[in-house]
């Protein structure tokens, strides 16, 4: 189903990071789920987790959340690794990527969750092939 | 302002009152904390502020430098970060919010010195803000203002019970001010927002908007306000009725001292500063009804300070590029994200900001190819994907510093404990002593910092120029004639 993902702040998530357990469990569920209005849950087939797809193929797995604080057709993240997988690179030459008001898909998803830091590992370990780090550690 | 640190009944156990919160951009200046040798105890502290002030005992701490994950000797590691960046052909420099005016004012030194790019968190915050500013103007205030005088707060794209959780209590909705002694009730409040935000439950009017439409919104008022009617076609584009936007401008219309508080709902959405800029020209007709300001919910503590000090140094509020030898402000081609997703930097210096966590994975990635410094103060992200890790000292708590409140206005935050190690007193002379390490390193290749060849991919000249030298240079251009 295609949806307009918002992603933003919330306090729970920020006394998190603020907090700096940013590797922990707790992080992982004030910011690994996804607001969705009760009318797309059940169109969704209410389903416990979701998968998050954006244009370019990037998805992440969420916890899914029930909520009448969204509209029908949309969808929030709170703020962290978890959204940014999704949020594209698009900045309108303004240097602001694209953490609001984008298209996404939004299915049923089968998880896991991943915690901060096997998301870290899956998505962002340091390349073997490091093409930009030769000239800036003086290597061939 | 006062301060006490007295000895409490525990022999390490110390008191401080007025102490400066480094979390959010409200700055608050009232927090009250006691710190023994395991835990600390606030007051008048948010959860984010709370949550902070923990860190002075927290068991996640990261005390040592860390050179590819593992602990090393501070000399190493400033040795690695700076050959690092001599090394570097296009290096750029983040400098986070969380770090007082003072540390990014070195920060930006070295970026100039070395001819890279120099950006902070108001890139990915409140830039489009910042760029409509230039754009338009803003007709602004103080906090103290707002909390005296303001009769309607309209929250623009923002949720400041999450973003600024004392906001509502200390500056706008419920505090008892000197023209606004009745709190709550003397104020009108309107919000802005396709959520229905925990913000929104406090509202008088909640505009509902489609996502992505705060331009159309924005408008459709000023069409009202200038005696028009908005376009048939208002409600379908943007979800909110008729009798809705107009019970709004009657709103606007209404006000003695209006505040639209604009948030990252604004500058995150689609239209992004020009969002922002119909905001401000909002603001400038409401003046014709009564007195009206605009002030941007900047989210972290010194936010606001790093487009100060780098406005001060070259001119331009953020995403400068000094390769050419002479500073030059782009966003969109010399802003963080943009520039690490045409995978343009070679290597990156992250100074109390977390762009593991909170850039989009196209950005980040490139962040794993290239080597990264970070300056942090626990274990997450950014620290997972840096090269080296310079632990952090928490400004205000365990150094002194400047930190710029949301409206502008620099606070004086104190200290009032040592940082748990020795061989740095805060992240200014953490700087410092990087600096004068890389100056160290070019000496011994012949270079000088006032001239680094090849310090961009242009093979321009980097010049940094004494103060004498510049006033000679602006004399001599000065008196060129003119064509």
């Amino acid at each position: 189903m295609e949806i307009i993902l918002n992603t933003g702040g919330t306090a729970f998530q920020g006394a998190c990071i603020k907090g700096g357990r940013k590797f922990t469990d707790e992080y992982t569920q004030e910011a690994a789920y996804c607001d969705i209005n009760p009318e797309d849950f059940v169109a969704l087939g209410k389903p416990w987790l979701v998968k998050i797809t954006n244009e370019y193929g990037d998805s992440v797995v969420l916890q899914a959340k029930k909520t009448d604080r969204q509209q029908k057709g949309e969808i929030f993240i709170p703020r962290g690794p978890w959204a940014n997988i999704v949020v594209t690179t698009y900045t309108e030459s303004t240097g602001s990527p694209a953490y609001k008001n984008r298209k996404v898909e939004i299915e049923g998803g089968s998880g896991p969750v991943l915690g901060p830091v096997t998301l870290m590992k899956k998505y962002y370990s340091k390349r073997t092939n490091r093409t930009g780090r030769t000239a800036a550690e003086g290597g061939a | 302002m006062s301060s006490e640190a007295q000895e409490g009944q525990t022999s390490n156990k110390i008191t401080c009152t007025d102490v400066t919160c480094p979390v959010c951009g409200l700055t608050c200046d009232d927090i009250e904390v006691e710190v023994d040798d395991v835990s600390v105890v606030t007051r008048n502290a948010c959860i984010m502020g709370d949550a902070k002030f923990k860190e002075l005992r927290s068991s996640h701490r990261i005390t040592a430098p860390l050179i590819n994950g593992k602990e090393a000797p501070w000399s190493d590691a400033i040795d690695k970060a700076a050959e690092i960046f001599v090394n570097a052909k296009r290096p750029f420099f983040f400098i986070g919010s969380e770090t007082a005016t003072e540390a990014m004012s070195v920060g930006i030194e070295i970026a100039e010195m070395l001819g890279g790019l120099v950006d902070g968190n108001a890139t990915i915050c409140h830039g489009p803000t910042v760029m409509a500013i230039q754009d338009v103007g803003q007709v602004g205030c103080t906090l103290g203002e707002t909390r005296n005088r303001a009769d309607l707060d309209i929250y623009w794209g923002a949720n400041p019970e999450d973003s600024h959780p004392r906001h509502l209590s200390r500056h706008s909705v419920f505090q008892r001010g000197f023209f606004t002694g009745q709190g709550r009730f003397g104020r009108q409040i309107m919000v802005v927002d396709p959520r229905r935000s925990t913000t929104a439950e406090h509202a008088d009017l909640h505009l509902q908007l489609k996502p992505g439409t705060d331009f159309e919104v924005l408008n459709a008022l000023m069409t009202i306000l200038s005696g028009f009617e908005p376009h048939e076609s208002f409600t379908e584009v943007t979800g909110i009725s008729r009798e809705d936007i107009y019970k709004a401008a009657d709103m606007i219309k209404d006000a003695r001292f209006g505040v639209i508080w604009v948030g990252l709902g604004i500058a995150s959405s689609r239209g992004k500063h020009y969002n922002a800029s119909m905001a401000m020209r909002l603001t400038q007709l409401g003046n014709k009804y009564g007195k009206f300001v605009i002030l941007a919910n900047r989210g972290h503590c010194n936010v606001a300070g790093f487009n100060e000090v780098l406005a001060w140094q070259c001119g331009f509020p953020y995403a400068v590029d000094f390769s050419t030898g002479e500073p030059r402000y782009q966003p969109g081609e010399y802003s963080t994200v943009d520039v690490l997703r045409r995978g343009e930097a070679d290597a990156l210096f992250c100074m109390c900001a977390d762009l593991g966590a909170h850039l989009p994975k196209r950005a980040v990635e490139r962040l794993c190819e290239i080597p990264v410094v970070s300056i942090e103060t626990a274990e997450g992200p950014q620290a997972f994907i840096s090269d080296v890790v310079l632990p952090g000292v928490l400004d205000g708590m365990e150094c002194e510093g400047t930190f710029y409140r949301m409206d502008n206005v620099p606070c004086y935050a104190r200290s009032f404990i040592d940082p748990p190690f020795d061989f740095t007193k805060s992240n200014e002379d953490t700087l410092i002593q990087l600096r004068d390490a890389i100056k160290r390193k070019l000496a011994a290749r012949g270079k000088t910092t006032e001239t680094v060849e090849g310090a961009a991919e242009t093979g321009s000249k980097a010049t940094t120029l004494s103060e004498e030298e510049y006033v000679q240079r602006l004399d001599t251009l000065l008196s060129q004639p003119q064509s």
